[in-house]
């Protein structure tokens, strides 16, 4: 256990590190109310991972009945209405309920811990973030159990969901929920970027920086950046479905492609806001797992800028099909091809990473090793879209579907895997049980090729995307077979993982501080780390301080890991708990509620947020420091 | 270095097992199969295809193998060694960035060329088409021809086929994997897709299908391609540029042209096919142009429409019949009670034209004018016989999610309106439309 630590380590410091592993551990407590008020960016982050895993469930629902209603031909399951509703609502949900928040449980949780702070720049706004996201998550999520659910795709393309076209509430649902989980990304956004510059350790220069923070750190500009573009777009539709404005209703002239244009300048940045940070939890696991540094640090951290910047620079690549004429095309092909270079640079570099170490597999490590080999799938596919004229048989067909799982299973889930495997020890304190982690893993990858590959097939073989049925005798009918045992398969393995969780957070193992051996500044604290994270702030020196540290490093490891002490004793100043963030995000939902239900209700909880609002800006943060 | 000769000789095997699955793909079980082009189009995008698939297969091959080897290579054997800790490596960063950039130039160029290749303005002597996307179904316009028909296009081999699109509500997107890439059928814009079918293939239907999600029936929105020759082509224009004949098959011609219009005045039985009676003699004057009426010349009747029984297995449809409407099959229609009851109860002229009737000329719903002689009706979702043309006239809305098409059978269930129709056609007069609508080939 953790013998590279004690290699590194000056022989006068070696009786203090490792320190023994406890036989208790702490928790963060049982009191909701607690919950409730919490500004600790660890408990947000554990509230985030729950959450964000049960609209994982919710969405893996949702597509189980999708893969039941495709597995044959003309099945009628659910009528094409329930399908479209179905459709819609995995997309979204997965996208802005699972991915997004699961990565912003790592956020959150791993952050600070990693450029060593006592917590996020702001922690208040933290809390009203996590709690925007949950009840705008309920807020576009309940209606579908009362068929009344967002059934225009996750993309949402005008003028579809205009008034003319879709006169229901089922996107009235969509569109305020969307604008409300805008809010919560980019209240967050801006926390983290915060926190990133202004509160590293000292010595914690950008370039000794962890590269998962690194990646956080450009999906957060790519957030504050992509989210205003969409939040402009959906008060366009806003506008038009509420208020009677014209933006996208082609009766009165309106250019739908001013919709797709908006949406996908923020679309396909959130491609990559999505699959960054698992980029960033691989490149924490693989070093660790094959006791050597991140092959080309400087290298992943300026490709992981450049695929940040290219990211925005090839949003009409999903419009080939829409006529853009021959130079956009051209533009646009040639862009999207350069953004595999150093995509394809990461790839190398992992595998560089593994090449001439020790590599040991765990759940963890396996999870990571599958993100390298599906994501350079996806990538390939990926490649053969950006050419505008392929892609004219590619788009919107099966083809794309299963390209983007690869990118999105393949890269994204697996990466958080990987990633929940690696910190659940450091999280809650406890080890998640091996055996169960490998079955996972191997019933995860073999299930999900089995259903994602098979569409590749169905798609060049002429199967268009969001249909909710199709007819016998089209060639599709063992492609989509497989797909839906494929599926069942993925539901299987969840189990394994759901069943591992529970247990593990109930009996896991008790941790220690470093249970893998890692180098970075997270693991030089105990598990759960206190409330106040470092005893003392570390004195960084090197890009793994237990594993190359100086004398300072060491020092400020041997002291932190260290537990029992509370802060008090410390003198160590933490933020008060306090209701304002959840009451101001509450009433904020009920605002926007109020478009729905009545415009009395938005006057009326407007004036209950600003309440709060003012009770959270008037009253401080922590007690005064002596 | 091992791995990487390992590597090569397992690269030619990849390609191989690729090419294989290619080729599986182009049985004859793959009616939609874009990996087998029938157009200049569909040869230009599978080119680059070819070219994609070959660099992603050695890509593929090289980089799975080199993390297959990594991990099995350098797996940990004993918990106590410290590998050397190295940093990166300049030239190799440097050697993989460039290899990927010199492949992509391999795919940018083809790219680019193909792309202005493509998109270049359509031959002047193309045959255009104007295409209309509708919520959930095709209306098809040929502006050189001067008619209109719907969910189902013949084009002739060999002529470039230039298709202008639009859309008449949301957006719907044209695919027919088998000749050509999709394109997308915007409202308030203008698009066109232009390729020229294979001149040596056989005179069989193509499917195609709306790849756009458009709502509830996005799923069923499907159209057919015709491909034939020049001279089918020319044959079926004349048929489709004369007005709707709606009568039992004339007596063999030519002889008895004027008994069979006197058997056309029988069919009518009654005084209120005026017009149509009033047309009767017409076909022997003009036998290529009959005005509106129950039967057609001889030349008309013997134009071309693919023969049912030329129309392969996949472009059939096998939607089932909802359970929910139930129909007299054993009724037997008359054609002309069924004309009556197209502009008169079932109010179907609302919305549907028949070319020649002066009283249908609705345009909200696709043209019927040679209706009979479709495959398939509800655009591509239903077989065009009688029992699913009954079933569709009686209770539209549970055939189709969310159609325009109202629900007209007495005592119906409207799912859209979630009310009982109160009023409306009997199954006989249902029967009496089919018969019509039937006739109209």
């Amino acid at each position: 256990m953790a013998t590279s630590v004690i290699e590194t380590i000056p022989a006068h410091l070696k009786p203090f590190v490792p320190s023994p592993i406890p036989t208790t551990v702490q928790t963060y407590g049982t009191s909701i109310w607690g919950w409730i008020t919490t500004t600790d960016h660890k408990k947000i982050g554990a509230l985030y991972l729950f959450t964000a895993l049960f609209f994982f469930l919710v969405g893996g629902i949702e597509a189980e009945i999708i893969r039941a209603q495709l597995g044959g031909p003309n099945r009628h399951l659910v009528s094409a209405e329930t399908y479209n509703q179905i459709f819609t609502m995995h997309g979204t949900t997965m996208i802005f309920l699972a991915i997004m928040p699961l990565s912003a449980a790592f956020f959150n949780f791993i952050i600070p811990l990693q450029i060593g702070a006592r917590d996020v720049a702001f922690p208040r706004l933290n809390a009203f973030s996590y709690w925007i996201y949950l009840l705008g998550g309920l807020f576009i999520s309940i209606p579908i159990l009362f068929g009344h659910g967002p059934n225009a795709g996750w993309f949402g393309y005008a003028p579809l969901t205009t008034k003319a076209y879709s006169p229901g509430i089922n996107i009235d649902f969509w569109v305020v929920g969307l604008q409300i989980l805008g809010i919560s990304s980019l209240a967050a956004g801006f926390n983290f970027i915060t926190t990133i510059i202004n509160l590293r350790a000292p010595g914690m220069s950008l370039m000794r920086m962890p590269v998962f923070t690194w990646m956080a750190f450009i999906v957060q500009f790519m957030i504050v950046l992509a989210f205003p573009v969409v939040t402009i777009a959906l008060f366009f539709l806003l506008l038009d479905r509420f208020f009677g404005t014209q933006f996208y209703e082609v009766a009165s002239g309106g250019d739908p492609l001013l919709w797709q244009h908006l949406f996908w300048i923020f679309g396909h940045p959130e491609v990559y806001i999505l699959v960054l940070p698992a980029f960033g939890l691989v490149s924490e696991v693989l070093p660790t797992f094959s006791k050597k540094p991140l092959f080309g640090y400087p290298v992943m951290i300026y490709s992981g800028i450049l695929i940040g910047f290219l990211g925005f620079g090839v949003w009409a690549h999903h419009m080939f099909a829409v006529g853009m004429g021959p130079i956009a095309d051209s533009v646009f092909g040639v862009t999207t091809m350069l953004i595999a270079i150093p995509t394809g640079v990461k790839i190398f570099n992992w595998i560089g990473t593994i090449a001439q170490g020790q590599f040991k597999a765990t759940s963890a490590s396996l999870f990571a090793i599958g993100l390298v080999s599906l994501f350079t799938i996806g990538g390939i596919s990926g490649v053969m879209h950006s050419s505008p004229p392929a892609d004219l048989q590619q788009t919107d067909s099966y083809f794309v579907v299963a390209h983007f799982h690869y990118v999105l299973f393949g890269g994204s889930i697996m990466g958080i895997f990987a990633g929940i495997y690696f910190y659940f020890p450091k999280m809650f304190g406890r080890m998640m049980d091996e055996k169960l982690g490998k079955t996972h893993f191997w019933l995860t990858f073999i299930a999900m090729n089995l259903t994602f590959f098979p569409m590749h097939f169905s798609g060049m073989l002429g199967m268009p995307r969001r249909i909710y049925t199709y007819d016998a005798g089209q060639g599709w009918e063992a492609f989509n077979q497989t797909s839906t045992w494929g599926a069942y398969l993925l539901f299987v393995a969840s189990l394994f993982f759901m069943y591992n969780f529970f247990k593990s957070l109930r009996s896991g193992r008790p941790a220690g501080p470093n249970p893998w051996g890692a180098g970075t500044l997270e693991w030089t604290i105990p598990s759960p780390p206190p409330p106040y994270n470092f005893a003392v702030l570390p004195n960084v020196t090197s890009r793994y301080p237990l594993w190359e540290g100086k004398q300072a490093d060491i020092e400020s490891a041997r002291i932190n890991q260290q537990s029992g002490r509370s802060a008090e004793e410390l003198g160590i100043v933490l933020p008060y708990n306090t209701i304002k963030p959840f009451l101001a995000a509450f009433f904020l939902v009920l605002m926007f509620s109020g478009l729905i239900v009545g415009h009395w209700l938005i006057f009326a909880s407007a004036a209950a947020m600003v309440l709060a609002f003012y009770g959270w800006l008037t009253s401080p943060l922590e007690p005064e420091h002596h | 270095m091992i791995g990487y000769n390992r590597l090569r000789r397992f690269a030619p095997l990849g390609v191989a097992a690729v090419l294989a699955l290619a080729l599986a793909a182009c049985a004859q079980s793959y009616p939609n199969s874009t990996f087998t082009p029938h157009s200049d189009l569909g040869r230009s995008i599978d080119f680059l295809w070819n070219r994609l698939m070959f660099f992603g297969t050695i890509v593929f091959v090289l980089v799975e193998g080199a993390l297959i080897y990594v991990v099995i290579r350098y797996r940990r054997k004993s918990e106590d060694v410290t590998p050397p800790q190295t940093h990166g490596h300049v030239i190799l960063e440097i050697t993989w960035t460039l290899i990927p950039a010199a492949i992509l130039a391999f795919i940018a160029v083809p790219t680019v060329r193909t792309i202005f290749e493509t998109q270049a303005p359509a031959p002047a002597n193309s045959l255009v088409i104007n295409v209309y996307g509708h919520q959930w179904w095709w209306e098809f316009e040929y502006p050189e021809y001067k008619f209109t028909t719907a969910n189902e296009i013949y084009i002739p081999k060999g002529r470039t086929v230039d298709l202008v699109l639009h859309a008449k509500d949301v957006i719907h997107s044209f695919w027919v994997p088998q000749l050509a890439g999709k394109r997308d059928a915007i409202p308030n814009h203008t698009n066109h897709i232009w390729f020229t079918p294979d001149s040596n293939m056989a005179t069989t239907v193509w499917n195609g299908f709306c790849t756009e999600y458009c709502g509830d029936s996005h799923g069923e929105m499907h159209f057919r391609v015709v491909t034939v020759t020049p001279e089918q082509f020319a044959s079926w224009v004349t048929r489709q540029q004369a007005p709707g004949f709606f009568g039992p098959p004339a007596a063999p011609p030519p002889t008895a042209i004027a008994s069979a219009s006197a058997a056309g005045a029988a069919t009518t039985k009654s005084d209120s096919a005026a017009p149509a009676a009033a047309s009767t003699a017409a076909p022997a004057a003009a036998p290529v142009a009959p005005v509106y009426g129950p039967t057609a010349s001889p030349a008309l009747l013997a134009s071309y429409v693919l023969p049912h029984s030329e129309v392969p297995e996949y472009a059939i449809p096998h939607t089932p019949l909802p359970d929910a409407i139930k129909f007299d099959d054993k009724l037997t229609g008359d054609p002309a009670a069924g004309e009556k009851l197209f502009v008169g109860a079932g109010t179907c002229n609302a919305c549907h034209s028949v070319s020649g009737n002066p009283l249908a000329v609705g345009t909200i719903g696709p043209n019927l004018t040679h209706v009979g002689s479709r495959i398939t009706i509800a655009a591509g979702m239903y077989l065009n016989d009688k029992a699913h043309l009954s079933r569709w006239i009686k209770d539209a809305r549970i055939m189709k999610s969310g159609v325009l098409m109202p629900t007209l059978g007495k005592g119906q269930y409207d799912p859209q309106t979630k009310a009982t129709m109160p009023a409306g056609l009997s199954d006989q007069q249902i029967a009496d439309l089919v018969a019509y609508l039937q006739a109209l080939k």
